[in-house]
């Protein structure tokens, strides 16, 4: 007696749950706003950023050089620069004056001033030759190139030039290298050799567009729903009797189902389409998405509950995709943020998604080196679950006495109304008798 | 002036606006404003795997621990602990110490020192790199002065001795080569631009969806540019004051530098701001209805930030894609801002953007028959 209640009341349960999840499944599919968001926005925008770092790294930057030295010397040090393939030497200036108006004309980005005395001094050997360099600071991908290519043909420059003078002192070859550089060094870039621009953002652009548009696609339902007077904290055909777990998870799942299928294509097809680093196990991302998604859904369902109309989230939700872009720590390290930021990035899924996806698919870390942001993840979603649950349940409260007081007020105005409203009934039957009576009548009176 | 009014009154009576303006920018200039409090990235955690055991990892541990962007958070004794501690985000670079390094070093062999960075965080990693680097070389120095004293070689001469060139660099704009002053300068216009590209929209679409168009235009008594100059009118006074205050509060009170003239900044920024403004009536000109409009704003304005050029470069962007950028009026004011603060070139090199962004205000003229229409006939779909 006892178990078959208890598979009635689970089969009642998972019944509201389906009921509810084909009704969001349906609702996506028919609002058109919604569909755009999640699908022409999720699966487009990673296509768009894509194209825009396709190159990935800038060569050849164009840059002056004022040579006042005119000398073997300095045209050797030119050559060298501009043979780097970071920075290309576009212009030869007479003097610093003619540089600096194409620098300001934005025509180039660097400029090497060499002195005069550069080669005197160099040849007596008895000082430090100065070089000048200027570099236009408006973006930093300009300054790196032109300021670390000049800065290695320097340091190559400076050890030849040691060299041959301990040559010159009867040091040996090997000697004057052992001299002059005693700890050769060599510098592995790993994960992303070239050191390419979208090579480091795209895969964390990637796991914010499935954020972002999973937050601005559920607030706009929420608020559709909220503007329709739809309620959304009450089972879909009932009047008051709420159950909030049965909304929320069969709720989470429908988005979820669309989600599952979006992050496959753009955490796993994407990079291979786009030749960005996949080094990572599939099954290790496809796992490694489950709480991002939930944890996100949550948190969505959460801020969307907030918001009375369709269209409120996405203006005040726009500007949050740059916030959590720059809380995430993806640009700025997270180590060097205050305290508050710290802890309000620890509170948003797209944080540890990031780094997470990072992690496993630049990176090639396995699930279990990323257990750390694995596990935050599957807090987030307790944690906005459980909040889900308390503001969903305040909700439906406020709902279910605004829904009895209403009842109540209706039958307390029929009742009070009672004698009025017989009367007026009893005015219309008698009307209607008189009317049928005079009908007969009448007819009576035509057709004998 | 009566338009005014009832646009003013409209904008306190719905939370939306207040919250999106003021409360959004507020949060967004704190945010941004005490995000990069240290301007250049400081103490980036690095590790050493140590195969030699030997005092020397402990030297240069203490050299690399006494500079200002990098601690030594770890010291590992195989690649292995130290690549999966990299995987998981601990470190941004390592250095690699050979067996043998300390009796190879006294004996002349030259052994190799290698450092790995983690070139999946770009600033992390060109922050070590650039430090791992510095003290290498200073190290090869050190070497070659304790060899040069023992042999006999005057104080003064030595350093001249082991660096014959040197490279003074100078960097225009911003000596530090302060973070902040790379992005805020922009970053910040950029949402103040998206802000008003929303709120704008908003607010002509919204008379269009609750059908209240016919009572704003009764307030402008049916005169079309009436009622558009007076509903513009309190928000763009709103965000030229917010956008000037945001300049001030950057070149004026932080001290970012300000090479050209502050004033044409500012005039650069009230027309970026004219300009957005006709970008966005144009909009919700052409798709009279509030949701899709808003949806193709969000898509230009989060697109602004990417295709302005200022953190990858325009030069860098493919061939088809460069006409695209001069599509958006961010682009225009990061040009303006480069010629005004970072170099101080002439006003004329600004001109042409200033240009630009002025000719964008012609673009809502082109829909305003196709808008006045809309806002009479209401008929469009409303959802």
């Amino acid at each position: 007696m006892k178990r078959k209640r208890l598979a009635a009341y689970i089969r009642t349960r998972l019944a509201d749950t389906w009921k509810v999840f084909v009704l969001e499944i349906r609702r996506v599919l028919r609002d058109s706003g919604v569909f755009l968001i999640f699908f022409v926005a999720g699966l487009g925008y990673p296509i768009l950023y894509n194209l825009i770092y396709l190159n990935n790294t800038i060569k050849e930057v164009p840059v002056a050089v004022v040579d006042m030295s005119c000398s073997s010397e300095s045209r050797e040090f030119i050559y060298r620069w501009d043979a780097s393939q970071e920075v290309e030497v576009r212009y030869s200036c007479t003097s610093m004056e003619e540089a600096e108006q194409l620098l300001k004309k934005q025509l180039i980005h660097g400029i090497l001033y060499i002195p005069s005395d550069y080669a005197a001094i160099l040849n007596t050997g008895l000082e430090t030759a100065h070089l000048s360099l200027y570099c236009d600071m408006s973006s930093f991908l300009y300054m790196k190139n032109v300021y670390m290519s000049a800065n290695m043909v320097m340091l190559d420059k400076m050890n030849n030039i040691q060299v041959d003078r301990y040559e010159k002192m009867n040091v040996n070859h090997e000697m004057s290298w052992a001299l002059v550089q005693s700890v050769p060094y060599e510098a592995v870039a790993l994960y992303n050799p070239t050191g390419g621009y979208g090579t480091f953002l795209i895969p964390g652009i990637l796991m914010l567009i499935l954020h972002q548009t999973l937050f601005l696609g559920i607030a706009m339902l929420c608020g559709t729903a909220r503007e329709e007077n739809k309620e959304i904290f009450i089972l879909p055909g009932r009047r008051r009797r709420y159950s909030i777990f049965r909304l929320l998870i069969g709720r989470a799942l429908a988005y979820f189902t669309f989600y599952f299928a979006i992050a496959a294509f753009d955490l796993i097809l994407i990079p291979r389409l786009f030749d960005l680093p996949h080094v990572g196990r599939n099954v290790d991302i496809l796992v490694f998405v489950v709480p991002f998604l939930l944890s996100t859904i949550f948190f969505s369902l959460l801020c969307g509950s907030f918001q009375k109309e369709r269209e409120t989230g996405m203006v005040t939700g726009l500007f949050s995709s740059l916030i959590f872009m720059f809380i995430s720590g993806l640009s700025w390290p997270r180590e060097n943020m205050s305290f508050i930021w710290q802890i309000l990035g620890d509170l948003l899924p797209s944080t540890w998604g990031i780094h997470g996806y990072i992690h496993i698919n630049t990176m090639g870390a396995t699930l279990l080196t990323t257990i750390k942001e694995y596990n935050m993840l599957w807090l987030l979603t307790g944690f906005y679950f459980v909040l889900c649950v308390i503001v969903y349940t305040i909700r439906a409260r406020k709902y279910d006495t605004e829904v009895q007081e209403q009842d109540a007020r209706l039958i307390a105005y029929f009742l009070s109304k009672r004698d009025h409203l017989r009367q007026i009934s009893h005015e219309l039957i008698e009307k209607e008798k008189q009317r049928i009576r005079n009908y007969r009548e009448k007819h009576r009176v035509l057709h004998p | 002036m009566r338009v005014a009014r009832y646009e003013l009154n409209r904008a306190i009576t719905r939370p939306v606006y207040i919250f999106s303006t003021i409360v959004v920018m507020l949060f967004s200039c704190i945010f941004f404003l005490t995000l990069f409090k240290t301007g250049a990235p400081e103490k980036m955690p690095i590790a050493i795997v140590d195969l030699d055991q030997s005092s020397i990892s402990r030297r240069v541990a203490h050299e690399l621990n006494a500079t200002q962007s990098v601690t030594i958070t770890n010291v590992y004794s195989s690649y292995q602990e130290a690549r999966i501690a990299m995987q998981q985000g601990k470190i941004y670079a390592f250095l690699l110490i050979p067996s043998h390094f300390y009796s190879d070093l006294a004996a002349f062999k030259r052994p190799t020192l290698t450092f790995y960075v983690n070139n999946a965080y770009t600033v992390g990693a060109s922050t070590s790199y650039k430090q791992l680097l510095m003290v290498m070389n200073l190290a090869s120095g050190a070497f070659q002065r304790e060899v040069l004293r023992k042999k006999g070689l005057p104080e003064h001469l030595l350093m001249k001795r082991i660096q014959p060139v040197a490279i003074d660099a100078h960097l225009i704009g911003n000596p530090m080569s302060n973070y902040s002053v790379y992005l805020l300068g922009v970053i910040l216009p950029g949402m103040l631009g998206v802000i008003v590209l929303m709120i704008t929209i908003y607010s002509i679409g919204g008379e269009l969806k609750w059908k209240t168009s016919h009572e704003w235009l009764k307030q402008a008594e049916g005169n079309y540019v009436v009622a558009m100059i007076g509903k513009m009118l309190p928000h763009t006074a709103l965000y030229c004051m917010m956008g000037i205050t945001v300049n001030i509060i950057m070149f004026r009170i932080l001290e970012f530098p300000v090479n050209g003239s502050f004033l044409y900044l500012n005039l650069g920024l009230i027309t970026y701001i004219f300009a957005i403004q006709s970008i966005a009536v144009t909009f919700i000109g052409l798709v009279p209805v509030l949701r899709d409009a808003l949806s193709i704003g969000a898509l230009y304005g989060m697109l602004s930030f990417s295709l302005s050029g200022f953190t990858f470069p325009y030069m860098g962007m493919l061939t088809w894609m460069k006409p695209l950028c001069y599509l958006f009026p961010l682009r225009h004011y990061y040009l303006i801002y480069v010629n005004e603060a970072l170099l101080g070139g002439p006003i004329i090199q600004s001109a042409p953007f200033v240009g630009m962004l002025l000719s964008f205000c012609v673009l809502q003229f082109l829909v305003g028959h196709r808008l006045h229409n809309a806002l009479i006939y209401q008929n469009y779909p409303r959802d």
